[in-house]
C-alpha cells in the first residue's frame, strides 16, 4: 500500500488551516511514518504535483489522501477520521470525527 | 430495496428535472427504512408532500438545545398538524457539558461554529443515519452559492456512508428556489415558523442565526462573523481546469 498526503498552499503562500491541522494530528497521533509521500497542491502553480493529482482524481477539497494498492483502483479520502479508521485502523473521538465531517461537508451545518 | 440495488447516480440523471413530489415518491417507494430530516424551517414542505404519499412517514429533527423558542413551538405545531411522531434527537449530555465547561456557552464566536455544530448536530445526526438506509433533506442549490451550488436531487451520501454501508440521500428541493418553496407554502396553507415573519430566512440555532435585510442572501443570516474562512480548504475547480 502506498499513501500520499496532499496538502494545499494557498494563493497567499500560507498552508490552508485544515491541512495544517491534519498534519499536526498525524504527527501527534504517531501516524506520520505511515505516510509514504507528502505532496503540495500549490494554488499559485497549477502544475504543482498536488494540483495535478487533484485534477486527475477530481478532488476539490484539501487536504486529501491518495491510497494506492497494487492491482486495485486508487481510493481518495478527504475526511481525516475516515482515512484513519479505514486505512490505518486507528480510532478518533466522535467529536473529532464530527468536526472532520463538517470540514469536508460545509453544507451540513445548515441542517 | 437495499441501497446496493439502487443506483443514485443513474436516478439523479433520470430525476434531475422532476418535481419534488416525484422525487419523494421515488424515495418512499424504494426505501422503507427512510426518514425526512426536518430543521423546523421551510423544509416543512417536504413533510407536507410526503404525508400525502405516506401519512406515517418517518421524520426526525435535531434539537441542539439552542434553538429559538419559535422553532420548538413550530416543531410541535407540525407534529400536531400532520399527526406525526417526530423523532427529536438530542446531543450527548457529556459532550455538551465538556464543551461548555471547557469553552463556555458561546465558544463559537471565538473558535468558529464547527466544534459546537459537530457536538450538537453532527454526532446525533450520524447516530441516527446509521439506523437508516436513506434520508430526505431540504437542501437547495440556492441556499449557499459556495457550498450547495451542485447539490444533486439524489446522491450517495459521501459524508455518512461507511465502507460497510451505503446511505442514499434525496434532496427533492435541490432545484427549487426560495420563491418556489414559499409559493408552495402559501398555495397549500402549509404552517411555517413564526421567525420567517421577523425577517429570518435560514433558521438554525438562536445564537448563530439572525434576520437579514431585504435582498441580502440568506447565508448572511448564519455565522456572519466567520465568512472569510469559509472557502479556505477548497481546491477550486476553476483553477484546476486552467
Amino acid at each position: 500500500m502506498k499513501i500520499t498526503f496532499v496538502k494545499k498552499i494557498k494563493v497567499d503562500g500560507n498552508p490552508c488551516r485544515k491541512c495544517a491541522e491534519v498534519q499536526s494530528r498525524l504527527e501527534k497521533e504517531g501516524y506520520m511514518n505511515r505516510i509514504d509521500r507528502t505532496v503540495i497542491a500549490d494554488e499559485r502553480d497549477m502544475n504543482s504535483e498536488g494540483m495535478q493529482l487533484a485534477k486527475q482524481y477530481s478532488v476539490n477539497l484539501a487536504p486529501f489522501f491518495l491510497v494506492e494498492n497494487e492491482g486495485k483502483e486508487a481510493i481518495i479520502y478527504t475526511v481525516y477520521f475516515k482515512f484513519i479508521n479505514e486505512v490505518l485502523n486507528g480510532q478518533t473521538s466522535e467529536e473529532e470525527a464530527a468536526k472532520d465531517i463538517l470540514d469536508a461537508n460545509p453544507d451540513l451545518d445548515f441542517l | 430495496m437495499s441501497t446496493s440495488e439502487f443506483n443514485p447516480e443513474q436516478q439523479a440523471i433520470e430525476y434531475s428535472d422532476s418535481s419534488p413530489v416525484a422525487i419523494i415518491k421515488l424515495a418512499l417507494e424504494n426505501f422503507d427504512n427512510i426518514a425526512i430530516s426536518f430543521s423546523g424551517a421551510e423544509d416543512v414542505v417536504l413533510i407536507d408532500m410526503a404525508t400525502r404519499i405516506n401519512p406515517d412517514v418517518n421524520v426526525f429533527s435535531l434539537d441542539t438545545g439552542r434553538l429559538h423558542a419559535e422553532t420548538y413551538r413550530f416543531i410541535e405545531q407540525v407534529r400536531e398538524h400532520y399527526n406525526l411522531k417526530i423523532d427529536v434527537l438530542s446531543p450527548e449530555t457529556e459532550s455538551v457539558q465538556n464543551l461548555v465547561r471547557e469553552k463556555g456557552l458561546y465558544s463559537f464566536y471565538k473558535d468558529g461554529h464547527k466544534e459546537c455544530c459537530g457536538i450538537r448536530k453532527v454526532i446525533p445526526l450520524r447516530r441516527k443515519l446509521t439506523t437508516l438506509d436513506a434520508w430526505i433533506t431540504g437542501q437547495r442549490k440556492d441556499q449557499s452559492p459556495d457550498t450547495r451550488s451542485t447539490v444533486p436531487v439524489i446522491e450517495r451520501d459521501a459524508a455518512f456512508s461507511t465502507s460497510e454501508k451505503q446511505l442514499i440521500k434525496f434532496n427533492p428541493l435541490a432545484n427549487w428556489s426560495s420563491a418556489d418553496v414559499w409559493e408552495y407554502i402559501r398555495s397549500n396553507d402549509v404552517p411555517f415558523n413564526a421567525l420567517h415573519q421577523q425577517g429570518f430566512i435560514s433558521i438554525g440555532c438562536e445564537p448563530c442565526t439572525r434576520a437579514v435585510l431585504p435582498n441580502q442572501h440568506e447565508r448572511a443570516g448564519r455565522w456572519w462573523w466567520e465568512e472569510a474562512t469559509q472557502k479556505e480548504c477548497g481546491l477550486h475547480e476553476g483553477n484546476l481546469k486552467k
